[in-house]
């Protein structure tokens, strides 16, 4: 077993809220320079985020460009996990940013238990 | 915990040589952190990294992850515009 801290940072906000959007990529990308693993978790809206495409068209004020930061987050290492359920209702299963991976809910509770912290947005 | 103190002067801090200038002037948080930690992967451990940067949050920033990652946070000076933090790699 790992001893390096791990935090789950669940992501329920699309596009149409930016700041919400963005602000769980940016605690991931810092955590993940701080050599803290990060697993963010996305549901409900919040899969359109990881919806290929979508993150080039989301820019919160005195944030850096979403896409920058998921570039960002995946070259630092870390993990994207996708709830099944929430991207075949939008109808996007087939259409994810590279490196997602679509789980369910076991798969949530099993990361969110295992780590140090979670934060949820 | 984490201590933001500034064990360096600025005249210190000013004399320094860095083995590596960051210039994160303009980038918006995390960017200024992503760039101390690309470069700081570039130096020798014991040498410095420089961080340019017009954000207020940044020392702050810098001095908390330094603390957590085991480096060792110099201090901050004040540029034009901008402030200039020093960082030395540590492992």
């Amino acid at each position: 077993m790992s001893d390096q801290e791990k935090l789950v940072i669940m992501a329920t906000h699309g596009p149409d809220d930016p700041e919400r959007a963005t602000i769980p990529f940016v605690m991931a990308c810092a955590a993940l320079a701080s050599d803290v693993a990060v697993v963010m978790g996305f549901q409900a809206d919040g899969v359109c985020l990881v919806h290929e495409g979508e993150a080039e068209h989301v820019q919160a004020p005195e944030f850096p460009p979403l896409k920058k930061l998921l570039d960002d987050f995946r070259e630092l290492g870390g993990q994207l996990l996708v709830c099944a359920p929430c991207i075949k209702s939008r109808g996007f299963m087939d259409s994810l940013v590279p490196g997602a991976e679509v789980v369910a809910a076991a798969r949530f509770v099993a990361e969110v238990t295992s780590a140090t912290n979670v934060l949820v947005y | 915990m984490t201590t933001m103190t500034s064990p360096l002067s600025d005249t210190d801090l000013l004399a320094l040589e860095s083995a590596k200038v960051v210039d994160a002037r303009g980038s918006a948080c995390p960017g200024p952190l992503l760039e101390a930690k690309k470069a700081m992967n570039t130096v020798q451990v014991g040498q410095t990294i420089e961080i340019w940067s017009s954000d207020p949050a940044t020392k702050t920033d810098i001095g908390a992850w330094s603390a957590k990652v085991g480096h060792t946070y110099l201090g901050t000076v004040a540029g034009e515009g901008y402030e200039r933090t020093f960082v030395v790699r540590q492992k």
